[in-house]
């Protein structure tokens, strides 16, 4: 898995590649918590697996930027992620976009 | 094809297991998103009879059977614990549940395989996934 951060005036876009899964996690973790930001998104167009222990790791996520007054944006769920946030009933806590730049203007607004 | 992999409780084997049975899936030409749905299942069964059912301990292994045929693919997960029912798991889709970080790889296994059978001690799990 590798993770690219990047700031969108004001914005941290996290561009996650490969699989988030149970020895990837707490990596993707660590990248998180090295950045103290308010607004996040995490594009996840170049993701091509996630468990059970990915889907934890972004609930955590979204747990401590809430903490923090921020705000996380989802963003580029390929068909098959997306049915695993809608089978877990995740789509209901976190708000998905279609593309970064449209999880990008939400979060500039 | 049926084929019994035998692999000790630590959970950096889990990878590796995963793609060897994937590997002997191979003749069978499942889809994509076929075999998806059997890794992540068989990931998340494994992880939890590793770290739920045998607790952690490398000497005991968990047993999965693995058998296909053109209709379709059965895998088998045994963990040497005293079991559990699955029925008293909490339901991680309510509300109050969303933000908990566990509870949804047995979730996940129930909604996609075709068919999920614990036995009676509640240390096997077998799943089936038809294929079309």
């Amino acid at each position: 898995m590798e993770v690219q951060t990047s700031d969108h005036n004001g914005v941290t876009v996290f561009r996650v590649k490969g699989e988030i899964n149970l020895s990837t996690s707490p990596d993707l973790k660590r990248q998180f918590e090295k950045h103290t930001v308010r607004r996040v998104v995490v594009d996840l167009a170049d993701v091509s697996y996630i468990d059970s222990s990915g889907l934890a790791t972004l609930v955590e996520i979204l747990k401590k930027t809430k903490v923090h007054g921020g705000s996380l944006g989802l963003s580029g769920m390929p068909d098959k992620i997306r049915s695993l946030f809608e089978i877990t009933k995740l789509d209901k806590l976190f708000t998905v976009y279609a593309t970064q730049a449209d999880a990008l203007d939400a979060a500039s607004k | 094809m049926k084929k019994e992999f035998r692999v000790s409780s630590d959970l950096s084997k889990v990878q590796e297991t995963s793609s060897d049975v994937l590997g002997f899936l191979k003749p069978a030409g499942l889809s994509e998103s076929a075999l998806y749905d059997i890794r992540l299942c068989l990931e998340e069964a494994l992880i939890n009879a590793m770290k739920y059912g045998n607790g952690l301990d490398r000497s005991k292994p968990v047993r999965l059977d693995v058998e296909f045929d053109k209709r379709q693919v059965r895998v088998s997960v045994e963990d040497e614990g005293p079991g559990f029912s699955p029925r008293k798991l909490a339901d991680c889709t309510r509300d109050d549940n969303l933000l908990k970080g566990s509870g949804r790889g047995v979730h996940l296994i129930r909604h996609l395989m075709d068919r999920v059978e614990y036995n009676e001690k509640g240390n096997r799990v077998m799943m089936v996934k038809y294929l079309s």
